[in-house]
């Protein structure tokens, strides 16, 4: 047998012991120092306005492969999910349909009074033309009265 | 090649940015309401027929024809029209039309039409078709935009609308 051969055996066997032993010391060292930190007190001290301003928004989303993402989202499962009745209940239809067809309504008659409008100015710069005088636009009383007409 | 600026054809009507309310209205605003007025009017008039005929054959069980050339529904129409436009300038300053359209009539110094300013320019407003609409040539050529019925009563027609708030309501929806 080599004179070496048994050395040999005996360190790989102390390695292999040291290895595990340094193995606990770690696990033991992070537990107790996990133990001892107060992880909320921590997050308090940690401004993370700062941290995310330092955030590259635009590098972190192109290294996103956002359809490979929505590959595996099941988007039929999550709509099947979805209660529609009861969120349909608890939502105002009826205000939104209103809302939605007033601000319609509004924008018809505001398009209808601009092109009255329009064609109030077009006729007086025509007049204006054949009358060889200037058109300055629309003439009002000197105190124009604002209150007055207000709708 | 350099165009005189006097030979430019008039631009587009421009898109309404200043409000013009308090301004004096235009041809177009003051026809088109009355277009409007005309067709409210004539709608309402001939749904009462309707209703006084309906409401005769269920109590009487006899149908009554309209003509519209019996002097009397002339008549009918004639009060009805009086009593809608006196009316409507003297409660609000503004027909249905107007409303619509977004004008008001005032008097000279801008403030509310009284019902006796209303009733004269009511009884004044027929006079204005006279000789071909010639009445209505101070809307187009008068300063302040007034025509003989607004001369009569000592009114004008003023924009009551404002455009720049609607153009801010407009953007606001996106």
């Amino acid at each position: 047998m080599d004179p070496f051969e048994r050395q040999r055996l005996a360190d790989g066997r102390l390695a292999t012991r040291r290895e595990a032993l340094a193995q606990a010391v770690t696990d033991r060292a992070v537990e107790l120092v996990m133990s001892a930190v107060d992880v909320n007190a921590l997050l308090d001290r940690v401004d993370l306005n700062a941290v995310l301003d330092q955030v590259d928004m635009d590098r972190v989303l192109d290294r996103i492969d956002l359809n490979r993402l929505l590959e595996r989202i099941d988007l039929n499962d999550i709509v099947q999910s979805l209660d529609v009745d009861a969120l349909i209940q608890q939502t105002d239809l009826g205000a939104v349909i209103a809302a939605s067809s007033s601000g319609a309504a509004a924008d018809v008659l505001d398009a209808v009074r601009s092109q009255a409008v329009g064609l109030d100015e077009f006729i007086a710069r025509w007049i204006g033309r054949l009358r060889r005088r200037p058109y300055t636009g629309p003439p009002g009383p000197p105190d124009r009265p604002r209150a007055e007409a207000a709708s | 090649m350099t165009a005189r600026a006097g030979d430019a054809l008039p631009s587009a009507p421009p898109v309404i940015r200043e409000s013009l309310q308090g301004k004096y209205a235009g041809f177009a605003s003051r026809f088109t309401a009355f277009a409007v007025d005309l067709g409210v009017g004539l709608g309402v008039f001939l749904l009462a027929l309707a209703a006084i005929s309906f409401a005769a054959r269920v109590l009487t069980g006899q149908d009554i024809s309209w003509n519209k050339g019996d002097t009397w529904v002339i008549i009918a129409y004639a009060v009805w029209q009086f009593i809608y436009f006196a009316y409507s300038w003297a409660a609000s300053g503004r027909t249905a039309g107007m409303a619509l359209i977004g004008v008001r009539v005032v008097t000279d110094d801008g403030t509310n039409v009284s019902g006796r300013r209303a009733v004269v320019r009511t009884l004044a407003f027929p006079l204005s078709f006279l000789f071909l609409g010639l009445g209505f040539a101070g809307i187009l050529l008068g300063g302040r935009r007034r025509a003989l019925h607004d001369v009569i009563a000592g009114t004008a027609v003023i924009y009551s609308w404002d455009a720049r708030a609607a153009r801010l309501r407009f953007l606001s929806r996106g």
